[in-house]
């Protein structure tokens, strides 16, 4: 829980600062991230499309938190699994991940490429995570993109022995963030 | 000699058919109950997503109530409202486009929040051709908060 008030220190910390600088600050509430499980049997990939995303241009810093029940399924039997069963949606309706982009202010037209790092929180579990990102800064904003790999049992998610064919062991997320200035 | 044999054959052939007669059952029963539950997994698998258009709403309230309850106490009202159907009436703010897909926003006048409802394709048109700050009905499965209250699957209602 000690990460989630980090998180939340973090976005009131933007919010607050808005005033002051707010063009330091970038955010998005319709950022999007899927996950995709492949395994021999199924499968499995969900999007959420209303992920929501702050950037501080000035220290590189990011917070980022999305619904679990945001994750849309092709089967609503997979939507229900995943949520009722696996992350336990009704216990931990958020997944959040706090980090920074490493040496963003060296970011430009030509370097486009950075390292996010920072903790992951999913089902109540933290796990640090880092991943490559692609970083584009033009006049509309900030875009962030890029996939990274988890281990779903890092995060304490249990899967029942008679679908553990259908769910692979390691989950690749994908992700895609358009920022805009925030004002 | 041949009725002899004729009367030792007939019980024997009854009998071997009474035999074959159960086997043949199990086997048909067993088959049928595969089938039947072949049919159940498989119906049960595919089974479709909530028809927001056909449900009725569990809560029907405005907008503003509803972010004034999230903000006064999130947990509860979450659990309260999340996977289930809602309706709010509110006033548009935003309409956008995002991926293909419609996204209504309807602000509270009071708070900086507002209720982001991502609409379901065939509403499209509809939803295009509202004007901002038009009072809207909007049905949708709600799925939480995060700074603002986030609906799916949403259709007009008027």
């Amino acid at each position: 829980m000690n990460n989630m008030r980090g998180f939340y220190f973090i976005v009131f910390g933007i919010l607050l600062m808005h005033n002051i600088s707010a063009q330091d600050k970038y955010l998005t509430k319709e950022g999007f991230v899927s996950f995709f499980s492949h395994s021999i049997v199924e499968d499995i990939k969900a999007d959420n499309n209303q992920v929501l995303s702050i950037v501080d241009t000035k220290t590189g810093k990011i917070a980022i938190q999305l619904l679990m029940r945001s994750f849309m399924f092709e089967k609503a039997l997979m939507r229900e699994h995943f949520n009722e069963n696996y992350v336990e949606s009704y216990k931990f309706p958020k997944a959040t991940f706090s980090g920074e982009i490493r040496n963003f202010e060296e970011l430009d037209e030509t370097n486009t490429i950075s390292e996010i790092v920072g903790i992951l929180t999913v089902h109540g579990k933290e796990k640090e995570i880092s991943s490559k990102v692609t970083v584009i800064i033009d006049e509309n904003g900030i875009t962030l993109s890029g996939d990274f790999k988890v281990e779903v049992a890092d995060f304490d998610i249990k899967i029942p022995a008679i679908v553990t064919n259908n769910i692979a062991k390691t989950i690749k997320v994908s992700f895609e963030l358009h920022h805009e200035p925030y004002n | 000699m041949l009725l002899n044999v004729g009367s030792i054959k007939v019980p024997l052939i009854t009998k071997d058919l009474k035999v074959k007669g159960r086997k043949f059952k199990i086997i048909i029963g067993f088959f049928l109950t595969a089938i039947i539950g072949l049919i159940v997994s498989l119906y049960y698998y595919n089974k479709p997503h909530v028809n927001v258009e056909k449900s009725t709403a569990v809560y029907s309230l405005t907008a503003q109530n509803l972010i004034k309850e999230y903000r006064s106490n999130e947990k509860n009202t979450n659990e309260k409202y999340t996977e289930r159907v809602i309706q709010i009436e509110g006033d548009v703010y935003e309409i956008s486009t995002l991926r293909g897909n419609t996204v209504v926003t309807l602000k509270d006048s009071v708070s900086e929040s507002s209720i982001i409802c991502h609409m379901q394709a065939e509403d499209t048109k509809k939803v295009l051709s509202l004007k901002k700050g038009a009072r809207v009905t909007i049905k949708g499965v709600c799925t939480g908060y995060l700074l603002d209250v986030i609906m799916v699957r949403c259709i007009l209602v008027e």
